[in-house]
């Protein structure tokens, strides 16, 4: 489908160049900085008119933290972030407003993103209230059309949030950021609040919207079996970087970065037969501070393949195969798409050997 | 595990009602299951199906009012759990049936450290004096795996991660060496390496010590990796049980044959579109007069509608609850 996306000529909606985003950590009467919280670590990535790109990693990895920064939800520390061929990195808040309705944000948690006084029909109206010159029945018409759209009842619209469930409450967020016919929505991580039966009912419903107005999505989570269900091409996240970028089939089927290896064998499968089965890789501590990152390779503290070389040289975030990124030692000499398979068998093997 | 033997836990139609300002939530309808010696019982279903509140119902943890465990009789060592005082329950709650939950964070008390914290049951329970209990503190601390043990005693809560947290839950529980081991949702507040992490203790921990335990999870893959045998909990009732194997291959309940198609897989076939249960969760207001999954059930028929089906036989070890026969495709007889 879309997996050959970097070879075909097509446009790339989203391109984000060695993004940053620090966070102060002050001490003291005076709150003198001492520090940085480097929660968004040089990350760069495009992402492609129409397609799904999944961004994966952990709690704290900077996932979330990067969803919002590229939508300017934050002020980023250094890089370029242009949405739709502009510049937003650096634009002034002004500059900012027209550019809104092209990109929208759907929430993780559908309780706290809903204002809790406003009806149904205000909150999905919100936005065609501050960006449109609609009249009155004009601005129904709309909500009503955007709540079929999400599979809400009409009759709902002067209801509360709280009389909603969780699905329903999510319905509305993704209603209320269709609201001005965006094309990218940063949805982060848009199923975490919800049950399982209930989850593939969203996703199903994001999708759909996808197929039908042709959206483009950054979806956040941390969810890797959903990811591999709903993205083209999968990014994955730690400390603040990503390690892996790849399109979904290869990721899966062949993830190059031991991160990506770990975090993959670490899902475990609803087959039982499977789980006896299968061997593990299993990590040994815990994520380092992003306050203060491994010298080296950031991974380095944890990785089962660690080599001398990773700690003490950061590796490159390069491209390995044709659509294949990774930042990884294991690869420096590759250069061909044979070799990248012959790396990825020799570290199979490393692990099978322990 | 012997088939058989004597289960070290049976609980016999539980009945737990919230009465609340809109009326009685029937939160736990006639729950049966037991726990045999050694043996992980997996105990799946989604929010507000009634997993958690079962689990506190038999060991009197639910705060009365509004909780009112209504009927029922649980049976542990010879005695029935809903008839002791809550004396003789604090006993049984801290040294014959250790309970972990959730939340690593809210569980453990902040102002307390660590060391402090696994001792006291020690102490209350096993009577031990302050030098031995700090010695066996220390050797739980080793046991779940975190290294420099005799110094982290000394730490509090919060300088441990989450998945620290978890372990440190863990060797609380696990102090007074007890017969059943109650884990609510352990793994779900926790990264799925750190998870991987955990499941692999507590594999570990079973081989060393054997107790039984009772592993509530929403997370389907979670239990296929650990659970010997699972119940499916649906509106408060249990609708399928059966030994893992058994359970995932040959699935009977039309709500477990759904969700099973719903979650999606990290390995194996990527499917084109995600399966869904159309509609929303029952809410337990009205009394269990009929079948709690009627409403979004594919083969649901008039009888459904009328009467609450009971688990009946199905295989060996494995019953449902469901008028609907999958292997005729028509109702049972």
């Amino acid at each position: 489908m879309l997996d050959a996306a970097p070879q075909t000529g097509r446009r790339k909606l989203v391109e984000v160049a060695g993004l940053k985003m620090y966070f102060p950590i002050t001490a003291g009467i005076f709150r003198t900085k001492v520090g940085d919280v480097k929660a968004v670590d040089n990350v760069s990535f495009d992402i492609y008119e129409g397609e799904t790109l999944g961004l994966v990693g952990e709690s704290g990895c900077g996932k979330s933290t990067c969803g919002r920064v590229i939508l300017r939800l934050y002020d980023p520390t250094a890089g370029s972030i242009r949405i739709d061929g502009r510049e937003i990195a650096a634009s002034a808040q002004s500059d900012l407003r027209t550019m809104r309705p092209t990109m929208q944000m759907v929430f993780q948690d559908p309780q706290a993103s809903l204002n809790p006084r406003m009806t149904v029909a205000a909150i999905i109206g919100e936005p065609l209230e501050e960006h449109t010159n609609l009249s009155k029945a004009e601005k129904l018409a709309r909500i009503y059309e955007l709540m079929d759209q999400v599979g809400l009842n009409r009759n709902f619209a002067n209801r509360y949030p709280h009389e909603f469930s969780g699905g329903q409450r999510q319905r509305i967020g993704i209603a209320r950021a269709l609201a001005l016919n965006p094309k990218f929505i940063v949805c982060d991580e848009p199923i975490a609040a919800l049950d399982v039966s209930i989850q593939a009912q969203v996703v199903n419903l994001l999708e759909e919207l996808q197929d039908r107005l042709g959206l483009t999505y950054l979806f956040i989570s941390h969810d890797l079996s959903m990811v591999r269900h709903i993205a083209d091409r999968v990014a994955v996240m730690y400390l603040g970087q990503i390690a892996e970028l790849a399109p979904r089939d290869d990721l899966y089927a062949t993830p190059l970065h031991p991160y990506t290896q770990a975090l993959l064998s670490a899902v475990p499968e609803p087959d039982p037969d499977v789980e006896t089965e299968r061997g593990r890789i299993i990590l040994t501590g815990d994520v380092p501070s992003p306050a203060n990152p491994p010298e080296g390779c950031n991974f380095c503290t944890r990785c089962p393949k660690v080599m001398e070389i990773c700690k003490t040289v950061e590796p490159a975030f390069r491209e390995v195969a044709p659509g294949r990124f990774t930042a990884c030692h294991l690869y420096d000499d590759t250069k061909t798409t044979a070799g990248v398979t012959a790396a990825y068998e020799a570290s199979k093997s490393i692990q099978q050997g322990v | 595990m012997p088939d058989g033997a004597m289960p070290v836990l049976d609980v016999k139609g539980l009945k737990t009602v919230f009465r609340t300002r809109g009326g009685e939530v029937h939160a736990v309808n006639s729950v049966s299951f037991d726990l045999k010696p050694g043996e992980l019982l997996g105990v799946v279903g989604e929010s507000g199906s009634g997993k958690s509140v079962t689990m506190m119902s038999l060991i009197g943890l639910l705060p009365s009012p509004p909780a009112d465990v209504r009927d029922g009789q649980v049976l542990f060592g010879g005695e029935d759990l809903l008839k002791c005082s809550q004396e003789h329950l604090r006993e049984v709650r801290g040294a014959d049936i250790g309970f972990i939950f959730q939340d690593p964070m809210t569980s453990l008390n902040p102002v307390f450290t660590v060391g402090f914290q696994i001792m006291e049951p020690l102490r209350k329970h096993m009577g031990m004096d302050k030098p031995t209990a700090r010695k066996r503190a220390r050797e739980l601390l080793e046991l779940v795996g975190i290294p420099d043990a005799a110094r982290r005693l000394n730490d509090y809560p919060h300088q441990f991660s989450g998945g620290m947290r978890q372990r440190v839950m863990i060797a609380i529980a696990l102090a007074c060496d007890p017969k059943v081991l109650i884990a609510d949702e352990p793994t779900t507040a926790l990264d799925v390496t750190i998870q991987a992490q955990i499941l692999e203790l507590v594999r570990d921990l079973r081989q060393k010590l054997g107790m039984a335990i009772v592993w509530i999870t929403h997370d389907l893959g979670v239990i296929a990796g650990i659970a010997d045998r699972v119940i499916v909990m649906y509106g408060g009732q249990i609708v399928e049980q059966a030994p893992a194997k058994e359970l995932f291959h040959n699935p009977r309940h039309p709500y477990t044959r759904a969700l099973l198609k719903t979650i999606p897989s990290v390995r194996g076939q990527r499917a084109e579109k995600l399966n869904v249960i159309e509609g929303q969760p029952p809410i337990l207001t009205e009394a269990p007069t009929a079948c709690a999954f009627r409403r979004r059930c594919p083969h649901a028929f008039e009888r459904c509608e009328r009467e609450n089906p009971l688990r009946r036989p199905v295989g060996p070890g494995h019953d449902a609850a469901c008028f609907w026969n999958p292997e005729t495709g028509a109702a049972h007889a």
